[in-house]
């Protein structure tokens, strides 16, 4: 039996699939290693009934159309992995309660997108231009810094404003630009994505996201993520990948100082290059010994605390979306216009904010005829939750459940309650069940000031502490999100290709 | 005229960020011992990946069906019973003759009383049944039971279902509708049962004694015994139908919930559709498996009697032969591979395996996957019958099981 590889990639979520789908594609002899009986973690779905739910996904970034193609798109068909696209024509429609609130759907696309906020807030227009050219300014600068360089001189006279928004928060920036209140709500209705507070948040990370989702078209894959996940399952086993599940790594295995393996209880497996796509900290904590853990690598670990957890409810409906008069896709739904409110509320499970999510409307035949499917979201922080006793769980998980579907009722004047087929709550005990992160957190390291996504992208490689062991996900450079986390692994990926050749080259 | 005042925001701070970083980092505690999280420590005693049980005694109901009571052996490390919501199940792994088989069993202990360390199943010996045989021949005080994490969907949902539920159990089909009285007695679950239990005859009935209690105990349960083969006075004799849960229950609305040996549930299906409910309020226990597949009406012929399956799992071939009755996954345990399994119906999508060449058979009630696993070829092998020679991937049940070679 051949136990020896090129690369070994722990942990089959999106960065890892898309890392092993790189290595694999690249040439190199890779093995992935699954804990789980299936792959994707957050990228799956699960039947219930007739109904097959979504477990994560609110729509993907970056998709755009077969004229128009996005990155993920491009990533998708440059492995041959083939997924039936829906394209999204509409962004998101939030309603923000209180003073000040509003009801406004904005539709994807740029140009339109523009119009619809200047049909909101007359006078914004020019504002919201200058958001999205200055988004395509970064991308430059961000090409600049990934590939390690930084000098001072080229970025202050090439990537000015760059500097500006990444060193300031989105609410400097959004005041900076002189752009009236109102649109400013609007426009940062996307900072759950994130899980951020705005005033805390530097404006490069989200300009760039907002500029993702509305240039070209978001998409959801026909058959729920769970498509996404097999169609790079198979890119990987197509260029000769072995992908092996139910297979949880136990240990990584080092040469004196060297990585050059990992174990899965009394099996072993090497190889040069270990690509773990789990949490830096639960690879120090269970998978080696304290005193291979290098001191700073400790200490960011320990500065650090895991992102916000989610607790959602998918419900499978007896009616069509059109008999119960559900007529968006996406649908966030605040009870105060202001961002920073927003954020308060994930510290209360009877307040937070719910992001409502009607499958059937991007995805018609999601769901059998006569029937659909809605999809709530909040999320919570760790103090929120608090201290669950096994036998309080369901209670708990209900009340929640209830208030989010009442909430919904009451807002969008829509009654689902009587309708309710198949009901599954995933709170983030669920989460932490598939994901084995801290608390279930599907999002990585919290994003903070003085963690923020471009200073992960900046110190990358001097905080890649091991030789040939990589971390990729949410938690790493490019933060939460299927776009960042696919994009993610896939550099991480094309890296060892690179390595690997140069090494060959010598 | 609109003029932004970007430059007003000092582009310098930028250089800051990389001091500020290293200074949160210098300030950090550096490595130590870490409590594991609570969420991730919850999650776990929910879900824990084996409980390694004992029989801590035997209950026998008359011929045929035995009462285990389990208990956590903490020698083989497991310190407690998970906690679970009545109706679900434990998927039970039996070795016999070093073959590893694995059978779901309802709960039928309470789950007040798993937290302090109990659990019930019950066991009926089936005819042929390889697996309920061997319990109940074999265990006894201090035989050691593995068993998964409590699993299953057939439980009350407030949010979903009627707060009044009409349960029908046929046989040793009442399991988990006990493990629901007595959480409706104990106030765990906030809704009422009407139970019609359908019977042979009196001496079939299971937890007769305790089913009288629970009603005594608890007015939101009420027990109507039904009998097929035998008059006596005080039950009701018949079949359970429509008409005679119509005549029982004038409320509505009600949840119909279902557990009994097939060819009861497919009688009583006929007999619910004439109630005239809405889909929502009709749940059904897991099927069980599909032991004479050759008998569904859309089963095709000839069909070799016996089939080769070529078995891949982690880079070791094993070629295997099975009866084309037998479901892929009884050839699995049958041959000595262990494969991981839950439900046995279709359902779960535990047993999850990639089927690399042949064709097969699933029965359409029985075919629950996802539509992507469908499409890449992935199959459930506990509802998946060979009808030519087969190549599968099969996952190991788990990380230090590998066959021995």
């Amino acid at each position: 039996m051949d136990d020896r590889y090129d690369v070994i990639v722990v942990g089959a979520g999106n960065a890892g699939l898309s890392a092993a789908a790189a290595t694999s594609k690249g040439g190199l002899k890779t093995l992935l290693l699954e804990r789980n009986i299936l792959p994707g973690g957050c990228a799956t779905s699960f039947c219930r009934g007739r109904f097959e739910f979504e477990a994560s996904l609110h729509e993907l970034a970056n998709v755009g159309t077969k004229e128009q193609n996005g990155s993920i798109r491009r990533l998708f068909d440059s492995l041959g992995a083939d997924v039936g696209w829906c394209t999204e024509q509409t962004a998101f429609r939030v309603l923000a309660d209180g003073h000040g609130g509003y009801d406004a759907t904005m539709p994807s696309g740029m140009e339109a997108f523009c119009d619809e906020m200047e049909r909101q807030v007359p006078g914004c227009r020019d504002s919201v231009v200058t958001v999205f050219k200055l988004a395509e300014e970064m991308n430059a600068a961000i090409a600049y810094l990934s590939s390690g360089k930084a000098d001072p001189n080229v970025l202050m006279n090439e990537h000015a404003d760059f500097m500006r928004m990444a060193s300031h928060s989105v609410d400097e920036c959004l005041e900076a630009l002189q752009m009236p209140a109102k649109a400013q709500n609007i426009l940062k209705t996307y900072w759950p994505y994130i899980g951020a507070k705005t005033s805390e948040l530097d404006f490069a990370h989200y300009a760039l996201l907002l500029e993702r989702y509305i240039r070209t078209f978001p998409a959801m894959p026909e058959m729920r993520s769970h498509e996404l996940s097999l169609a790079l399952e198979k890119a990987i086993r197509d260029s000769g990948g072995d992908i092996w599940y139910n297979c949880e790594v136990t240990e990584l295995l080092f040469d004196g100082e060297t990585i050059c393996g990992v174990a899965a209880g009394e099996r072993k497996w090497y190889a040069g290059h270990i690509v773990l796509n789990c949490f830096p900290s639960t690879a120090y904590s269970q998978l080696m010994e304290a005193s291979k853990v290098p001191e700073k690598a400790a200490k960011i670990d320990s500065a650090r605390r895991p992102g916000s957890l989610f607790f959602t409810v998918n419900l499978g409906l007896n009616r069509s979306c059109d008999e119960l008069g559900i007529g968006d896709y996406s649908v966030f739904l605040f009870d105060s216009p202001d961002a920073g409110q927003q954020y308060d509320t994930l510290f209360d499970t009877e307040r937070s904010f719910i992001i409502a999510n009607c499958l059937n409307k991007v995805v018609p035949n999601a769901s059998p005829k006569g029937t659909c499917m809605l999809f709530l979201t909040t999320m919570l922080t760790e103090e929120a939750w608090g201290e669950v006793k096994p036998e309080e769980y369901k209670r708990v998980k209900n009340r929640i459940a209830k208030r989010m579907i009442e909430t919904y009722e009451r807002r969008l004047g829509a009654s689902v309650s009587p309708y309710i087929e198949e009901i599954v709550i995933a709170a983030p005990p669920t989460f932490a069940r598939y994901l084995n992160t801290p608390d279930g957190t599907p999002y990585g390291y919290q994003i903070q000031p003085w963690d923020t996504m471009i200073s992960r992208i900046m110190n990358a490689r001097n905080e890649g502490f091991i030789d040939g062991l990589y971390f990729v996900g949410a938690h790493a450079e490019r933060s939460d999100g299927y776009s960042s986390t696919y994009a993610n692994g896939r550099s991480v990926g094309e890296r060892i290709v690179r390595e690997v050749q140069k090494n060959v080259g010598a | 005229m609109w003029e932004h005042n970007l430059n007003s925001l000092n582009p310098g701070e930028f250089a800051n960020l990389l001091k500020y970083r290293e200074d949160k980092i210098a300030a950090a505690a550096g490595k130590g011992k870490r409590e594991e999280r609570q969420i991730n420590k919850l999650s776990k005693s929910l879900h824990p990946k084996r409980q390694e049980l004992r029989v801590a005694e035997v209950i026998e109901h008359g011929e045929n069906c035995k009462s285990y009571i389990l208990v956590p052996d903490a020698e083989r490390g497991t310190a407690g019973c998970a906690y679970f919501s009545a109706g679900q199940y434990l998927s039970v792994f039996v070795d016999i003759d070093g073959n590893i088989h694995s059978r779901p069993y309802s709960i039928v202990s309470s789950p007040k009383e798993s937290l302090s360390g109990k659990y019930q199943i019950t066991v009926k010996a089936e005819e042929n049944g390889l697996v309920s045989s061997y319990i109940i021949d074999h265990w006894r005080e201090g035989t050691a039971v593995e068993v998964s994490d409590p699993m299953g969907t057939f439980t009350y949902e407030p949010l979903r279902d009627a707060s009044h539920i009409i349960g029908i159990a046929g046989g040793s089909g009442i399991t988990p509708f006990m493990s629901l009285g007595k959480a409706i007695a104990d106030g765990d679950e906030d809704c009422s049962l009407t139970l019609f239990y359908g019977s042979r005859t009196c001496r079939h009935i299971l937890f007769k004694a305790e089913l009288d209690k629970l009603q005594a105990r608890c007015p939101r349960i009420r027990v109507i015994h039904v009998l097929s083969d035998e008059h006596v006075d005080g039950y009701l004799y018949g079949y359970i139908s429509a008409h005679l849960i119509r005549a029982c229950v004038q409320e509505t609305p009600y949840s119909v919930f279902v557990c009994g040996p097939r060819p009861m549930v497919s009688f009583m299906d006929e007999e619910i559709e004439k109630l005239g409910l809405e889909r929502k309020y009709i749940r059904h226990e897991l099927h069980g498996e599909l032991l004479h597949p050759t008998e569904e009406g859309d089963y095709p012929q000839n069909v070799p009697e016996t089939v080769k399956i070529t078995v891949l799992c982690r880079g070791v071939t094993t070629d295997i032969f099975g009866s084309s009755a037998d479901s892929i996954l009884r050839t699995l345990e049958k041959s000595g591979i262990r494969a991981p399994s839950r439900c046995r119906s279709g359902e779960c999508g535990f047993c999850r395996t990639r089927l690399v060449s042949g064709t097969v058979y699933i029965p359409k009630s029985m075919d629950m996957r996802r539509k992507a696993d469908n499409r890449y070829g992935y199959i459930h092998p506990c509802c998946t019958y060979p009808l030519s020679a087969l190549v599968v991937e099969i996952a190991a049940d788990n990380e230090f099981h590998e066959r021995k070679e």
